[in-house]
């Protein structure tokens, strides 16, 4: 067993353990701290497993994602600071389905998709940068264009709805 | 030996702007106040608030070293003179620089004080602000040089230094910086006087001592950013790279700790607007501008 490997297991158990610390604690902003170590966590994998842009990546997005999203919980949570032990979970017998059958799809996609032959010739950090940014502005640019458009859609949505109907009128 | 080169810089250098900083904010040059500071704040009691997130409150300043720590890596201070060259070296910079928001988060929430809480939330506020105006400018930097290397940053410099080239966005990126190091006139995560401190309210002794360096060595981070990407980083004449290095990251660490007290404070909702309303289109021009340069004009 390579370190490299032993480090992979090790953030990947730390990825699942703050997992479920972010149902564990009664604390919103534990909570949304948590995910964000779970997913740096995902990212240090990333790195571990070469893939140097997308690691950094997900580490930056992450801490500006669930700091901005820890704010949001605050303040439409009753019960932000968890001092009246708010019961993170409900709807158990649902999410206890779901999240089963999730499991077990992500399990049969692993073990049953063809991956092909494990790629050896690993290309440096600076190659795959450039070859994603080929890859998001060529194949993949409608995909993402697409999502992009929604996203603000979503948000130009969302702060109509946040914008009280006659705060205009006042002025 | 790399690292304890480069670490003794940011020690002596962080030294130099805490000077520089009581010389701006009380008026006098007194070359030992930060030592005695230091060992006056080490010296105190470590108070800990009533019913703290204790995790929280412990981990916000050591969190906030680290990430500085972490973008300095980044930093050439020299040929060779350099943590890591990654080669994604200007966003490893931003992702360092993104958990300075989650240890003020920490740092406010932590100690369970409503001015603590306050400032927190409102270093939040302020980074919706000037995230994008860090990332941005960054972006044109990077289109210029071809490589998010910060060593290749500074050597696509050698003819004509950024601020030349794209002075929009030298300016867009140190009124940024400003924002995220909690410099006057964008200091309202602290605010004296408004705050009673905010984040550094309910820390003493030698907690506080640690957030206070973790400041520094964030001010010496986004000095020594701005070098690389805008100022040439260790290029010039006569000198060696190194004292250039030095010279340039200085000055500018001066510069951003005393010019910002002649404005006064601005309010998180007008900064906010000034960034999204003016800075981020004039950061989206720069983007545009240097794009038609760097294929028109080969510099």
């Amino acid at each position: 067993m390579t370190p490299q490997m032993i480090f992979l297991m090790f953030f990947g158990g730390a990825a699942v353990w703050f997992g479920i610390v972010v149902f564990r604690t009664h604390s919103m902003v534990r909570s949304a701290l948590a995910l964000l170590f779970s997913q740096t966590a995902v990212g240090v994998m990333f790195l571990l497993m070469q893939a140097e842009f997308l690691g950094v990546l997900q580490i930056m997005m992450m801490a500006t994602e669930m700091s901005v999203m820890a704010i949001f919980m605050v303040m439409f949570m009753m019960d932000p600071g968890g001092m009246g032990a708010m019961d993170m979970t409900h709807q158990k017998r649902l999410s206890l389905w779901a999240g089963g059958i999730g499991f077990v799809a992500a399990l049969a996609v692993i073990w049953l998709a063809d991956w092909g032959p494990a790629n050896l010739q690993i290309p440096d950090a600076t190659e795959q940068t450039a070859e994603l940014g080929r890859e998001l502005l060529g194949r993949s640019m409608f995909i993402f264009e697409s999502a992009a458009l929604m996203i603000l859609t979503a948000m130009v949505a969302a702060t109509m709805v946040a914008i009280h109907p006659n705060e205009g009128r006042k002025r | 030996m790399t690292v304890s080169i480069v670490l003794v810089a940011l020690a002596v250098g962080a030294y130099l702007v805490a000077v520089l900083e009581s010389w701006a904010v009380h008026g006098r040059l007194e070359p030992a106040r930060p030592a005695i500071s230091a060992l006056a704040l080490l010296g105190r009691e470590s108070l800990l608030a009533r019913t703290p997130d204790r995790l929280f409150f412990e981990a916000g300043p050591v969190v906030l070293l680290v990430a500085g720590l972490l973008a300095v890596a980044v930093i050439p201070l020299a040929p060779g003179l350099i943590v890591t060259d990654l080669a994604t070296g200007a966003l490893f910079l931003n992702a360092a620089l993104a958990y300075v928001l989650v240890a003020l988060i920490m740092a406010g929430w932590g100690p369970n004080g409503a001015y603590a809480m306050i400032g927190g939330w409102r270093f939040l506020g302020q980074f919706v602000a000037y995230a994008m105006l860090i990332v941005m400018p960054i972006t044109a930097v990077a289109m210029r040089a071809e490589s998010l290397s910060t060593v290749d940053i500074v050597t696509s410099q050698s003819t004509l230094w950024n601020i030349a080239y794209q002075p929009l966005g030298f300016v867009l990126f140190v009124a940024a910086a400003m924002g995220l190091c909690w410099l006057p006139p964008l200091d309202l995560p602290t605010a004296r006087g408004d705050l009673t401190g905010g984040i550094e309210a309910e820390y003493t002794g030698a907690r506080l001592a640690v957030l206070r360096l973790a400041r520094m060595v964030l001010i010496m981070a986004l000095a020594g950013a701005t070098v690389t990407f805008y100022l040439g980083g260790w290029l010039g004449p006569w000198l060696p790279a190194w004292a250039w290095s030095a010279i340039k990251i200085l000055f500018v660490a001066g510069l951003m700790v005393s010019v910002g007290r002649l404005v006064p404070r601005v309010r998180e909702a007008q900064y906010l607007e000034i960034s999204w309303k003016l800075g981020i289109p004039l950061a989206l021009a720069n983007i545009f501008l240097v794009g038609v340069i760097t294929l028109v004009v080969p510099i």
